[in-house]
């Protein structure tokens, strides 16, 4: 009956539809040509493509002047060998042409994606990289629409745009010089028509991508709907409210099936538009051309006529592409700068230089000063000062919003501290290398998450090359053997992503397995029992008591046996420290501890 | 003559692996039969492209008969252009004047085509988009919405979403890419041909003497190809499986500096992604050049045969050679489009599958056919050895009896798996047992009216989900005509009037996505009063403080404990607190009622609830120093 939690990523990636509207913007060439040095490793790929590049841009209106070369000579003569040459001639400069066009693709594609898996590679050590602090901001989806979606954009981008650009770019050119060489005037009619394609596409792609951007938005809303109302469908059927909700999704659909016509009446005025061009022009150049080849004064012939209109469809081919082209560019340049700005985004700390790698700890932690404020101005701890002896146990109690987890992280070197330092082993922890730190550091919050594969994978996730029986150990010293045997496959049981198919407590046992196994010299619990059923609970602080037997540790706990185990308990208010003790001496102080204390006495019995 | 459409690159498929490979027929005849439904639809679709296909053959045979008479003007002997319809223009019309007439029919046609090309885009996108994935989708949503919670808890959500949203419109393709393109594929190969045996018959046959070669090359590749496309979607997946469990699991992969293996991780399957994309690169980039060139071997016996035969005067330069030379690229255009169908079909049967699945799942939770109506509900409740299992024959509760009356707060207890949140789930009939009966006012609940017997219950859930709307409507969730007054008293009764008001805009506050702008203890508040809107007489309640620090549970204990006021209430509790104030507790064990009795009772029985008991209360040392502490 628990509502499951939402795993939201279709509504992450609807969010991503949205920040991804920048259609309109011009092309960034600093942003090109980054993306350009990514292709430097390539270079040997690039070399070729850029040949097959040139060597196509030419074959393709080679190809139709051959063509009109035949039938304005030979054919138009009457000369039989002649047409045969001619037509042998055609089949091989095909078959050439052919074949350049197999190097094209297949270099331009490996190519894209050669870049793209070097970028993916980059983004994800990037990420490796950057401070917990980090993902408290940047949603996974987020994330996600960085590496997959806008990589790919890219991807197309550079597979793509460049290199169709150059070809079109280039068969324009030879076809217009082809018939320039034949016929000035003639070409300048036909050429006067592309500035009118060149402006009907400028129109239609404006008014398209904002009708696309209506459409990409109303479906994100539709999916987002979706999303919600899969995550509370238990709510949904519990409240009997069905109806209601499928009148609402109706709606949408309906608007956006209303956004998707837009787009579409859109394109079909285009379309027929750019066809109507085609005629247009053959009608140009059969009326003018006809016109030349009647008049004496021209020496023009039938043949060349026909040789114009193929040529005509050479040139005017690209134009249509190109014009997407324009738009891809744009869509893989938002795409490249998204990466690129994640990229550029410093981890806001990282080791200092000279950072020291420890092999072991003895545990002894000094809290000297500290404070720390997650945005400037609103400091949530003041001028804490704690230490715990190797091996002791610090207990943090106070009411929420009180700064308890956000000093744990300081501690465990999640955060770097604003004022202040903690000390281990009297070393300052900036100068301790966070890999080596965080070995000797078992940290265990309140939801813990599992990775995909088996409840013994993810116990081994605490020491890589542990064995079979090191695991089952680890399991019998905290005593929870049972509870996982219980399990349909016991230790081989797979735990489904993000642990789902397991209950909290479970998922707790295997974080302490994990912990138990790494075996560290220095404990941090955040809460770690508090999401569990109390008769599980009672389980879970028994393995709990024997984790942290001879460990250094600071726990996060509100159930009163932890607390009153602990050598030092303190109390946290506002930020600052107002209370410290033990557990007994706090309740004959009768201040702040022992009236948080007697509050949770007022709702319970004393035990005779 | 080249074109250069071909410049550009197959994108990553967007289908999902085909579930079966048992026989599409049956899935066929039903898509078949669903396309019926929107024959007329169709049937103007096909109509319209008909007549712009005749509409620009008819421009390029003007074209050619342009070419022909100029050939005619000036070459003496060349042959007399024939003119379309017998139409002839009047001998003594200039030559500029023949050759405008000619032109300007062109541009006519043109016209003339490009409004009804017009016309059939639009037709084409009511069709798709507003009549068939419009309503599919509204369907698979409502269908969704009703199926039993068994359902959700064995699909991923992210499954469920696509089914509705991707796979609609995959299915909805069978329609328009599917059957009307290959109609018009039919059509069109039909009308090519008939126009090119017109112009000269051997031709035809020497020149389309590939095209069988051509379809075969493109189905072989699209069977061949295809698979690899999905197969390079699940390595996607993984791709994408490696980096959201990396980003999601970061505080453990830091503390426990493993940084290094989720590297290689992420580096493996980004490898396994490149190394496969590559392979389909190799076969695309052979498929487009081969299926071109076959086009071009057509032009070259074209030009040979065609050649000859114009020198030989046995066929028109314009309107023969010309011409064919454009009809050539068009029937090879339109045979090239067999593989795009192919794919297609495939991709919507897929989809069509998912869909129809949601279609056809029985409905396993609904009311009976003649429901026992509940002029007004008591709120007596009772569990006739009642057993049930999610996936049998695990069962999670077996054997248990017992009755709760009108007005009574049981307390359930019991360890994670014990069937505590399976007793709430079935006085809601959320699922039905496998044996026994519930049953409500002496009512088994199967027979009474879904809707009626839930609207007097209310449900508050471990983790109550909350929509981005207003808190009023979240309030009103389940009733969304109340008056503002009514949701003002459910919210007052939560004790959750007063953090509202404090809120930016009050009741007409928008909540973000699930509620993550409000603490824990507001969220379960605000499901309390959604709970108790409606005034229902029973309430279920699963333990709402479980995921709450005990700072703040107090303000909910409160609020719980006023809800409950004059109901009958089912309470999963796991702290004394709650526990204490039950009338009766009910002790869960593997499924078994273990103990049962007031809190007094069972604190004095040596069990299971005495040893969970005493691990909450004071222990009487310290509460010698607290009262010691006290007194001075």
């Amino acid at each position: 009956m628990s509502a499951s939690s939402p795993a939201l990523t279709q509504t992450d990636r609807g969010q991503y539809a949205r920040d991804r509207g920048t259609v309109y913007r011009p092309l960034q060439f600093s942003i090109l040509k980054r993306l350009i040095t990514y292709m430097r490793p390539h270079r040997r790929t690039r070399r070729r493509l850029t040949i097959a590049v040139v060597l196509r841009a030419v074959q393709i209106p080679a190809l139709a002047w051959l063509l009109g070369v035949v039938i304005d000579g030979p054919i138009t003569g009457g000369n039989v060998r002649g047409t045969v040459t001619g037509a042998f001639a055609y089949i091989a400069l095909a078959a050439l042409t052919q074949l350049t066009l197999h190097f094209r693709q297949r270099l331009a594609l490996e190519l894209g994606e050669a870049v793209v898996h070097d970028l993916r590679n980059e983004l994800f050590v990037h990420l490796m990289r950057m401070p917990i602090a980090f993902f408290d901001r940047m949603r996974l989806g987020r994330i996600i629409s960085r590496v997959i979606s806008d990589v790919e954009v890219v991807r197309t981008g550079v597979q793509n745009v460049l290199f169709v650009t150059m070809v079109g770019v280039g068969q324009m050119l030879v076809a217009a010089l082809i018939m320039l060489a034949y016929d000035p005037p003639l070409f300048l009619v036909v050429a006067s028509m592309a500035p009118v394609l060149w402006g009907i596409h400028v129109f239609f792609r404006k008014s398209f991508s904002l009708a696309t951007r209506r459409v990409q938005e109303s479906m994100s809303r539709v999916t987002s709907t979706l999303a919600e109302s899969v995550s509370g469908i238990r709510v949904t059927q519990g409240f009997s409210r069905q109806d209601v909700n499928t009148g609402l999704f109706r709606r949408l659909v309906h608007d956006h099936s209303g956004y998707n016509m837009d787009q579409q009446r859109i394109h079909g005025v285009f379309l027929p538009l750019l066809q109507f061009n085609t005629q247009w022009i053959t009608a140009c150049i059969l009326v003018i051309g006809g016109y030349r080849v009647l008049s004496p004064a021209s020496e023009m012939t039938v043949g060349q006529l026909i040789q114009f209109l193929f040529l005509a469809g050479v040139f005017f081919h690209p134009v249509q592409s190109l014009g997407n082209q324009y738009t891809h560019a744009i869509t893989a340049m938002a795409g490249a700068e998204r990466i690129f700005h994640l990229l550029d985004t410093a981890p806001e700390w990282t080791d200092t230089p000279g950072a020291v790698e420890i092999a072991s700890m003895d545990g002894r932690v000094q809290v000297c000063g500290l404070g720390f404020e997650y945005r400037p101005g609103e400091p949530v701890l003041h001028d804490i000062n704690l230490t715990a002896e190797a091996g002791q146990t610090i207990a943090i109690v106070g009411p929420t919003g009180s700064g308890k987890s956000t000093l744990v992280k300081l501690i465990a070197k999640l955060y770097l501290p604003t004022a202040g330092k903690i000390l281990v082993d009297g070393r300052d922890i900036r100068d301790i290398d966070s890999h080596s730190l965080h070995r000797n550091m078992g940290i265990i919050q309140q939801e813990n998450f599992l990775f995909t594969g088996t409840v013994m994978d993810n116990i081994r996730l605490g020491r890589s090359d542990a064995t079979d029986d090191e695991v089952a150990k680890a399991l019998e010293h905290l005593g929870c053997m049972d509870l996982v045997e219980a399990l349909p496959n016991g230790l081989h049981t797979e735990v489904g992503e993000g642990g789902g198919s397991l209950s909290l407590g479970q998922r707790q046992i295997i974080c302490f397995a994990r912990a138990m196994l790494a075996d560290p010299r220095m404990f941090i619990l955040d809460e770690a029992t508090s999401s569990v059923d109390s008769m599980t609970e009672l389980r879970l602080q028994e393995a709990l008591a024997r984790l942290l037997r001879g460990r250094t540790s600071f726990v996060i706990a509100h159930r009163l046996s932890t607390i009153r185990n602990a050598d030092l308990v303190a109390v946290l208010v506002e930020g600052r420290i107002v209370e410290r003790g033990s557990h007994t001496e706090l309740l004959e102080q009768n201040h702040v501890y022992a009236n948080l204390y007697r509050k949770f006495a007022m709702d319970s019995e004393t035990v005779a | 003559m080249e074109s250069s459409t071909d410049e550009k690159d197959a994108k990553p498929d967007d289908g999902d692996p085909p579930s079966t490979t048992a026989s599409n027929w049956p899935l066929i005849k039903r898509l078949l039969t669903l396309s019926w439904a929107y024959r007329a639809g169709c049937l103007k679709i096909l109509i319209l492209q008909v007549v712009v296909l005749v509409l620009g053959l008819g421009a390029l045979g003007l074209s050619g008969v342009g070419i022909d008479y100029l050939r005619h003007e000036i070459t003496p002997g060349a042959p007399d252009p024939v003119w379309p319809l017998g139409l002839a223009p009047p001998g003594n019309w200039s030559s500029l004047a023949v050759l405008l007439t000619i032109g300007g029919s062109i541009v006519v046609l043109a016209l003339v085509s490009g409004i009804l090309n017009y016309a059939y885009h639009v037709a084409v996108a009511d069709l798709v988009n507003v009549k068939i994935v419009a309503g599919l989708r509204s369907r698979v949503y409502d269908k969704l919405q009703r199926l039993s919670f068994k359902f959700f808890d064995s699909n991923a959500s992210g499954s469920l979403i696509n089914r509705a949203a991707r796979d609609v419109r995959a299915t909805g393709q069978f329609i328009d890419s599917v059957i009307i393109t290959g109609i018009i594929m039919m059509l069109s190969l039909g009308i090519y041909l008939t126009y090119m045996i017109s112009i000269h018959p051997l031709l035809t046959v020497a020149c389309l003497a590939t095209t069988p070669l051509l379809w075969g090359i493109s189905i072989r590749f699209s069977r061949r190809v295809r698979p690899a496309y999905l197969h390079n979607r699940g390595l996607v997946d993984d791709l994408v499986l490696a980096l959201s469990e990396s980003v999601k699991g970061i505080p453990v992969i830091k503390s426990f500096a493993r940084e290094a293996e989720a590297e290689r991780r992420f580096r493996d399957a980004n490898r396994k992604v490149l190394d496969q994309r590559y392979w389909i690169f190799g076969r695309i980039s052979r498929l487009n050049p081969t299926v071109q060139f076959i086009t071009q071997i057509n032009l070259t016996i074209l030009l040979l045969y065609g050649g000859v035969l114009v020198i030989r005067g046995e066929l028109a330069l314009g309107s023969g050679l010309v011409v064919f030379a454009g009809l050539l690229q068009q029937f090879s255009a339109q045979v090239a489009n067999i593989s795009s169908i192919a794919n297609s079909m495939q991709e919507s049967l897929t989809a069509a599958e998912r869909v129809f699945e949601v279609f056809d799942l029985p409905i396993e939770i609904a009311s009976p056919v003649a429901p026992t109506q509940l002029s007004e509900v008591e709120g007596s409740v009772e569990f006739d050895n009642v057993s049930f299992a999610y996936e049998p024959p695990n069962c999670v509760l077996q054997n248990v009896t017992f009755r709760a009356n009108p007005g009574e707060c049981i307390a359930i207890l019991g360890a994670t798996g014990a069937g505590k949140t399976s007793v709430l789930s079935l006085i809601a009939r959320f699922y039905d047992p496998v044996l026994g009966g519930v049953f409500v006012d002496g009512h088994d609940v199967k027979e009474l009216d879904l809707a009626q017997l839930r609207r007097n219950i209310g449900v508050v859930f471990q983790e109550n989900f909350l929509f981005s709307n207003t808190v009023a409507a979240n309030i009103a969730f389940g009733h969304p005509e109340a008056a503002q007054e009514q949701i003002e008293r459910a919210a007052r009764t939560a004790s959750a009037h007063d953090f509202i008001m404090e809120m930016r805009d009050g009741y007409d506050t928008v909540l973000s996505e699930a509620g993550s702008d409000l603490s824990g203890g507001q969220r379960q508040r605000i499901a309390i009063a959604r709970a108790i809107l409606t005034e229902p007489r029973i309430l279920l309640m699963d333990d709402p403080t479980a995921a709450i620090d005990p700072e703040t549970e107090g303000e909910i204990l409160g609020a719980m404990q006023s809800a409950m006021q004059g109901r009958t209430t089912f309470v999963v509790a796991n702290r004394i607190s709650t526990l204490r104030r039950a009338d009766r507790i009910l002790v869960f064990d593997h499924g078994h009622i273990v103990q049962q009795g007031r809190h007094e009772e069972l604190i004095e029985e040596a069990g299971a609830y005495q040893i969970m008991a005493k691990a909450q209360m004071i222990d009487a040392e310290s509460l010698d120093i607290l009262e010691g502490a006290a007194d001075t």
